[in-house]
């Protein structure tokens, strides 16, 4: 892991400010162009808030669809800031330096996206103060904690306050080097956000030290949110399919998958914009492509005990379920696609040293990762409630509408264009993290003819 | 140099043994045989014989017609065989991450491959005992009962359970053997012209052909990480295949997707526990100390705490998924396993798996330390067996397996002295072979702590003295 | 007398360790002495004493704080209009675990990053003596000295490499 070359501190604060500094051609078009997306979805939600949820696809007894998919599928990408900054931070791997930030970034981004969800999806999205905030004078009764439908916003809220906090205190730092870069209005408020930040030795000791703890304390939170989603199913005793003990696991393991295959994505993307290939090397790639392999088989472990447990009762229910996903249309198509998309195009590409290290390929494979990690989410719970089960007394069939799409769809551009605009204001890559890892790079050790690259360890 | 860099962490952090004095030193400890291991075989021996006393007299008293007697003997035999087949994967796991910290303690991991022969013995009486899959009194129209009870094997149970997982536990055993003779090829072949008599004749047969030259030591480095990265999923596989068999589907309507993990979850941490106590105790009175810094236990502290809250988090999401619909056969599969008829057990089981272990385990001054490990994984052991315990007498005691549900909670099922002898004797015969291998191979994995000896020592940087760590790969 | 801050500005990180040592040996405590980077540099790699501090507390705290407020919430806002729902008793332990469980990591990670800006000594209100070129990989020497030895230590400073010695004024 030691491709790099040492840059002196100059460039690399040149090179990481670039695009706080100045501003590419292509940046004020693309902003444009994701937020007017974005201004089209806003104005469609209040036209279905207008109007009622009667203009999407949702109906009895699918009630939950595309939205919460997407939902879901949010909070899935929202777990790879944590799972590349908090778990490699503690394993003291050097590759993780110019991922991290960008990883803590897409979490934030992502939960705030997968909040907006569930609040449209209420239709009158202003009693959520109600039902979920803790006071009684509204509606003469307080929230119910006893459903995952109250632990959600609890989880939820706890993992974005403290990613923020996390990436918050993280960036004081860098927003030292701000201060010292700018001039005027731009000085002043880095000035502000620095709080005087002067770089002494106790202030790096206990940068590093919150960075380690605040990991520790990060992690236990991070397995919790996404067990806590999962319980929305997994309480549930009605829906066939979904009430499965290893929904925790399951789905943790699962938006690991899809998180860490965003970020790579994500990571690849930034090198070609901003001209970081000194920063983000093939080897950083390559580190996550060999990790997505453990992820990606440890999901399909949770995956098949999952469908094998499913079936496992033989009770008819379930069974129908699990024929209207695996063997009737058009789930079975979605469910194939699924499958090959997520597992088996993906692994077999990244256990070859070859497809790791080429940009294109690992594009392609983190994208058809993430669109089958889609799929998984809208598989697990449309065909769960499609299912005609005794007590439903109306059976219509779900079909998406196009402004259900259209938001969905906007989504993708609503997190695209908040991490453009967070990268023209803050450095989307630690400059103090990448600088620390110079310091740290040992001339090496000379075996023989051999000279091994070699770190510094305090610890 | 600063002097505070010194007391930043303790003096015996890390450890950098002299490469050519290592060979002749591990060998002259596995050729003799302290007062202390003597002792330790002498008492494991009694056990593993207490053992056998308990397995022929329940036989004599019992037979094999009545399985709900041999729920203790199937605990027993799940404890040794979820740590022995976890065992090697500590091993297996952090050398395809590359953690250098591994090394002395891989070798500790991979010796319980030969515990790996004693699960395939201890496993026949199982196949007798476990009952068929079709039920035997089943007459069409009959209320309530399957005539087929479920069980992984769904509708089409060929072979199945018994010879698929015996073939499982096989492939585990051999497996972990080769992983085991690749590893200790190196070492043997390196003294094999320094000892003598039966050693001497061993050690030609097992690496007569190795020269380390270069081939050879590319292809068992691809060799330890292919066998590895099987090893660990057919491992998973086969604890996925033992707990379903021989747990869950005897207790009518259990039907549980997180237990093959939270199984799989318990031994991987039983087995970093026991590894950790034996690194301590070669490290405190084996004379090891030159090889094991406290970093060591640092490092796999950290694994151990995880795991601990791992473990946790996997009972409770079982837990909470049952709770919650207030279903009467999953409110009695609850009152059964936890809260009425093994209540005890229960709560001594989290207590000993985890609330002990995470209280001693979260202060960073313990987990320096390599007492602070070893202390927890004992703690972990103990309850690692009461888990056992719960789950399978409860799974062999549940009464008519070929129910729809858990109609009834069945009482709880208390052990007699036959059950005591053999629990204590499967827990003597693992001990008693495990200080036989140490004799027979070396206990610590001399190649790898020489060649993490050329990739680490301290160095300075400005004023200040540190690891320096090369990184080859 | 009162101290007075000067900074010594050094490329070389070797330098700036031999100006720390230099400004020991003339009897400046190393209480007075800072080194000021823009990364973080290993723990005693220029000499520095080292720092104590109580981050620890601050986690034990908050989660003490967020699992006690959590409990109360969630057990008063029950037992204030009991009502059964799903047949789970009112006060539902396994429901209150994970909302408590919550709060406590909440409690702990606010109260852990309010105790890293309080130890950090941060916001600093009052700017001491300091140079932007320390963010361009520049070290940092700033010392506390006696009025009547800024003269002195401007000197070793000086002769220890510094590309500038700046004082207050």
């Amino acid at each position: 892991m030691q491709e790099g070359r040492v840059l002196p501190a100059e460039q690399v604060n040149r090179d990481l400010l670039r695009s706080i500094l100045e501003t590419p051609k292509w940046f004020w078009p693309v902003v444009g162009i994701l937020g007017l997306i974005v201004l089209i979805a806003a104005i469609l939600i209040g036209y279905m808030i207008n109007r009622g949820l009667g203009i999407t696809g949702l109906n009895r007894p699918i009630f939950w669809g595309f939205f919460i998919t997407n939902f879901v599928f949010w909070i899935g990408i929202s777990h790879a800031g944590v799972m590349l900054s908090a778990i490699l931070r503690l394993a003291k791997a050097e590759w993780r330096r110019p991922a991290t930030r960008a990883a803590e970034v897409l979490t934030i981004f992502s939960l705030m996206t997968a909040m907006i969800m569930p609040i449209i999806h209420t239709g009158r999205p202003w009693r959520i103060l109600y039902w979920a905030f803790p006071y009684d004078f509204a509606r003469g009764i307080w929230p119910n904690v006893r459903t995952p439908l109250i632990w959600d916003p609890s989880a939820i809220l706890t993992y974005l306050t403290s990613s923020t906090l996390f990436v918050l205190i993280a960036l004081v730092p860098d927003f030292a080097v701000l201060r010292d870069r700018t001039t005027g209005i731009s000085h002043r408020i880095y000035g502000l956000l620095a709080m005087g930040w002067e770089g002494n030795a106790r202030q790096w000791k206990l940068q590093i030290i919150a960075g380690v703890l605040l990991s520790a304390l990060i992690l236990p939170v991070f397995v919790s949110v996404h067990s806590i989603v999962s319980w929305d199913f997994g309480m549930a005793v009605a829906a066939k399919s979904w009430h499965s003990t290893i929904f925790a696991p399951y789905f943790v393991v699962g938006a690991v998958h899809s998180g860490v295959s965003a970020v790579a994505f994500v990571l690849i993307l930034l090198r070609w914009m901003y001209g970081w290939q000194d920063y983000i090397r093939h080897e950083h790639i390559d580190g996550l492509g060999r990790l997505l392999v453990v992820v990606a088989t440890g999901w399909f472990y949770f995956f098949v005990m999952e469908v094998i447990f499913g079936i496992y009762g033989r009770e008819a229910d379930e069974i129908a379920v699990r024929s209207l996903q695996f063997i009737q249309e058009p789930f079975q198509a979605w469910t194939i696609i699924f499958i090959v998309t997520t597992y088996f195009i993906p692994v077999a590409l990244w256990l070859t040293r070859r497809a790791r290290r080429n940009l294109w390929i690992m594009s392609l494979a983190c994208i058809s990762v993430n669109i089958g990690m889609w799929l998984e989410r809208y598989l697990i719970i449309v065909p769960g409630l499609a299912n005609r089960t005794a007590f439903t007394f109306s059976w219509n069939s779900y079909v998406p509408s196009v402004y259900e799409a259209i938001i969905v769809g906007a989504t993708f551009a609503f997190v695209s264009m908040l991490l453009l605009l967070f990268s023209r204001v803050f450095p989307l890559i630690p400059l103090y993290d990448i600088k620390e890892g110079d310091i740290l790079k040992n001339e090496s050790v000379k075996i023989g003819r051999r000279v091994v690259p070699a770190v510094f360890r305090e610890d | 140099m600063s002097s505070h860099s010194e007391s930043h962490y303790p003096h015996d952090m890390w450890v950098f043994p002299d490469a050519q004095s290592t060979t002749q030193d591990v060998a002259n400890k596995t050729a003799s045989t302290p007062k202390i291991l003597k002792l330790g075989l002498v008492i494991a021996g009694v056990l593993a014989v207490l053992g056998v006393v308990g397995f022929v007299l329940r036989m004599a008293t019992d037979g094999f017609s009545d399985y709900g007697a041999w729920g203790y003997y199937a605990a027993i035999f799940s404890y040794i065989f979820i740590i022995t087949s976890s065992a090697p994967l500590v091993a297996v796991a952090f050398r395809l991450t590359k953690s250098h910290w591994r090394r002395p303690i891989s070798r500790i991991s991979e010796l319980f491959a030969l515990v790996g022969v004693v699960n395939v013995i201890l496993y026949i009486p199982l196949i007798y005992l476990l009952p068929s899959i079709n039920n035997p009194n089943f007459t069409p129209g009959m209320h309530g009962e399957l005539q087929i009870r479920k069980t992984i094997w769904m509708e089409v149970p060929v072979g199945a359970p018994h010879w698929w997982d015996f073939l499982g536990i096989i492939s585990l055993a051999v497996l972990s053997l080769v992983i085991l003779w690749v590893s200790v090829v190196p070492d043997l072949a390196e003294t094999r012209s320094t000892t003598n008599g039966w050693r001497k004749k061993l050690y030609t047969l097992l690496a007569g052909h190795w020269y380390g030259t270069k081939k050879q030591w590319i292809h068992q480095k691809i060799s330890l990480a292919l066998l590895g990265a099987l090893y660990f999923m057919m491992v998973v596989f086969v604890h996925f295949l033992i707990v379903s068999d021989f747990a869950m589907s005897l207790i009518p309507g259990w039907k549980d997707s997180i237990l093959p993990p939270l199984y799989t979850v318990t031994g991987f941490q039983s087995a970093l526990s026991i590894i950790l106590i034996i690194a301590f105790t070669m490290r405190k009175w084996g004379g090891y100390e030159k090889y094991f810094g406290t970093s060591v236990f640092w490092s796999a502290s950290k694994i151990q705490i995880g795991l601990t809250l791992l473990w946790t988090y996997h009972l409770f999401a079982f837990f909470i998924t049952l709770w919650y619909g207030r279903m009467e056969l999953e409110q009695n599969i609850l009152r059964y396993l936890m809260f009425e008829s093994y209540s005890w057990i229960f709560w001594l089981n989290v207590i000993f798996i985890f609330l002990i272990p995470f209280w001693i385990l979260v202060w960073n001054p313990v987990r320096k330390t390599a007492w602070g490990p070893a202390l927890a994984g004992i703690f972990i052991l103990v309850g690692n067996l009461l888990f056992q315990i719960r789950i399978f007498v409860g799974a062999f005691n549940a009464g008519d397996i070929y129910h729809l549900g858990l109609f009834k909670v069945p009482p709880p099922v208390f052990p007699d002295v036959w059950d005591i002898f053999m629990v204590l004797g499967g827990i003597g015969l693992v001990a008693f072979i495990y200080l036989i291998g140490t004799r027979i191979l070396p206990a610590l994995s001399v190649w790898e702590v020489k060649e993490g000896a050329m990739y680490q020592k301290m160095g300075t940087l400005y004023r200040g003295e540190y690891l320096v760590l090369a990184k080859p790969e | 007398m009162a101290k007075r801050p000067i900074l010594g500005l050094f490329k070389d990180a070797n330098q700036a360790a031999d100006a720390g040592d230099a400004l020991k040996s003339s009897g400046v405590s190393d209480r007075d002495i800072d080194f000021l980077t823009d990364a973080p540099y290993p723990e005693g790699a220029f000499g520095e004493r080292e720092e104590k501090h109580r981050l620890y507390l601050f986690p034990f705290i908050g989660a003490t704080l967020g699992l006690s407020a959590a409990i109360l919430l969630t057990s008063m806002t029950q037992l204030a209009y009991p009502l059964v729902t799903g047949g789970k008793p009112i006060l539902a332990l396994p429901a209150m675990a994970v909302v408590s469980y919550e709060g406590t990591m909440l409690g702990a990670i606010l109260f852990t990053c309010l105790g890293v800006i309080f130890e950090s000594r941060l916001p600093k209100l009052k700017s001491g003596l300091y140079d932007t070129r320390i963010t361009e990989g520049y070290i940092g020497v700033l010392a506390s000295v006696e009025d009547g030895d800024l003269d002195q230590t401007t000197g070793i400073l000086n002769q220890a490499g510094a590309v500038d010695v700046k004082t207050e004024g």
